[in-house]
């Protein structure tokens, strides 16, 4: 080993940069958080109580994969409607919330409005959605309609504040309004990113909108209860699962092929 | 090309620009006159990017004033050196962005004309890319980038145009034949080229006149007829 040359002259929190100070305050927050280990305090057998629950899930139940599927369907309806309604939405709003865009006082505005959204769970937008419009799918396309602004909103501000503004500035210089230097001097070089993240909630949102029938708001959820609060179903609740899983990864693995291609042209790397 | 009198598109009266405590350029005197081809000379640092955003209005000179004797809606085409393409865009949408001043934001919000997407096809065949017109600017190379850039500018049809390194990253043969087209814009249509070049041979093949800025006082510019012209 080599001595520090800058051992004795630079006092020792000189090396202290923003990632050192919050992997240590992180590390802290571990310690402080063992207790959470505990558990009952009860003598149980933990292996044996996983692997004979595990084994009450096998083999699947597939004489329920028809009316399985019908769900599976809806649960994706809701999914696809209620990401359209919060890209929508999104788009508006992350206008307001983008520092580079809007007014400081709008900024605050919008992303406390934001910050509240997103503190509410999915399902509890979903057990409020049933209260106002009924035990329906539609409740679910409220609830993560909802939830989704919560994210992509932000996910779409720190977009625009991200992107190189000066494209923008250039188009106005030789001409264009401040809308047209937006939508052709700004707009095209967030788009990919901002599909990438709607691709992400679409993923997400099949995902939330298999557990929001819990509640009563559509879905395949209500068949999880169904399955979950009857005796020995657990077999029928796994179909369930593996369906609910052939999707997700399917969404996710066609979303990573998307998203790679977006990049891939976005940096030349084809070229 | 004859010069005199001839009422100037864009005149610079004694301007001067201090950036960060320091003159780069001081009474700075000169016209731009319709028809004739200036080029920008100097050494790295000198100010030529700054008198060329002062020309365009972008930057206010410290001193002295500019005036601008055209038409409002006809403008100015700028070549950036940073190119400043929208690499989210295809070729042929960045091209057309150089029309963007004509419309208003209803008319273009789904696209443009017929006619200028046409225009801008055939600028970008004349200037060799015209193959890339449905690429991302971000899929095409530096050099087939500045091309984009130059095709912007010259769909504009503006009153005048400001080039700040346009053909920086061409080589020669390609250099030359956008100069070219600059120049015949000069020539047929009166719309003057004031364009910053690093190349002696360039300057000395496409200029009327050149304008030098020196590194060793802010004061020590040159304005001069190019003599030995290659046309």
């Amino acid at each position: 080993m080599f001595p520090d040359p800058c051992e004795d002259s630079v006092p020792w929190y000189n090396r202290l940069n923003v990632v050192n100070l919050t992997f240590l305050v992180f590390l802290l927050a571990v310690g402080f958080s063992l207790p959470a280990l505990e558990g009952s305090g009860r003598d149980l057998n933990y292996w044996e109580n996983l692997t004979r629950f595990g084994a009450k899930f096998f083999p699947p139940d597939l004489s329920i994969l028809g009316r399985t599927l019908t769900s599976l369907w809806e649960t994706f309806q809701i999914a696809v409607c209620s990401t359209f309604f919060a890209i929508s939405l999104s788009l508006l709003i992350s206008l307001g919330a983008a520092q580079n865009l809007a007014p400081k006082w709008l900024v605050i505005m919008t992303r406390m409005l934001l910050n509240m959204i997103r503190t509410v769970p999915s399902l509890l937008w979903a057990l409020l959605a049933v209260v106002i419009v009924g035990s329906n799918s539609l409740a679910g396309v409220i609830a993560l309609t909802f939830y989704s602004i919560g994210y992509l909103g932000k996910f779409y501000s720190e977009a625009f504040e991200a992107a190189d503004v000066s494209v923008r500035s250039a188009l106005s210089d030789i001409g264009a309004s401040r809308m047209q230097a937006f939508q052709y001097g700004l707009w095209p070089n967030v788009k990919p990113l901002i599909w990438s993240h709607s691709l992400w909630m679409l993923e997400y949102n099949v995902r939330s909108a298999s557990i929001i029938g819990y509640v009563g708001a559509g879905g395949i959820g209500l068949h999880l209860k169904l399955y979950a609060d009857s005796p020995n179903s657990w077999d029928k609740f796994s179909t369930v699962l593996l369906c609910i899983l052939f999707v997700v990864t399917l969404l996710d693995l066609l979303g990573e092929r998307i998203r790679k291609r977006i990049k891939q042209r976005l940096t030349g790397k084809n070229t | 090309m004859r010069i005199d009198n001839v009422l100037p598109l864009l005149t610079a009266r004694g301007i001067g620009l201090r950036l960060d405590g320091r003159w780069l350029f001081r009474n700075l005197d000169f016209s731009l006159l319709p028809g004739e081809f200036l080029t920008l000379t100097g050494p790295s640092g000198v100010g030529k990017s700054s008198l060329l955003s002062c020309l365009a209005g972008t930057r206010k000179p410290t001193e002295g004033k500019i005036v601008r004797n055209f038409p409002k809606d006809k403008g100015i085409a700028i070549v950036f050196q940073d190119l400043l393409l929208t690499d989210g865009a295809s070729v042929l949408t960045n091209t057309l962005c150089g029309r963007l001043n004509r419309y208003g934001f209803a008319r273009t919000l789904w696209g443009f004309p017929e006619q200028d997407r046409i225009d801008a096809f055939n600028t970008l065949q004349e200037l060799g890319i015209g193959k890339l017109a449905h690429k991302w600017a971000a899929e095409t190379s530096r050099g087939e980038q500045q091309r984009v850039a130059i095709a912007r500018a010259l769909v504009q049809e503006p009153a005048l145009f400001l080039a700040d390194e346009p053909v920086a990253s061409l080589d020669p043969a390609r250099a030359d034949a956008a100069l070219s087209i600059f120049q015949r814009e000069a020539r047929k249509h009166g719309r003057p080229v004031f364009a910053a070049l690093h190349d002696p041979r360039q300057v000395e093949k496409f200029a009327d006149r050149e304008l030098i800025l020196s590194s060793n006082s802010p004061e020590d510019w040159t304005l001069q007829t190019v003599s030995r012209h290659v046309s």
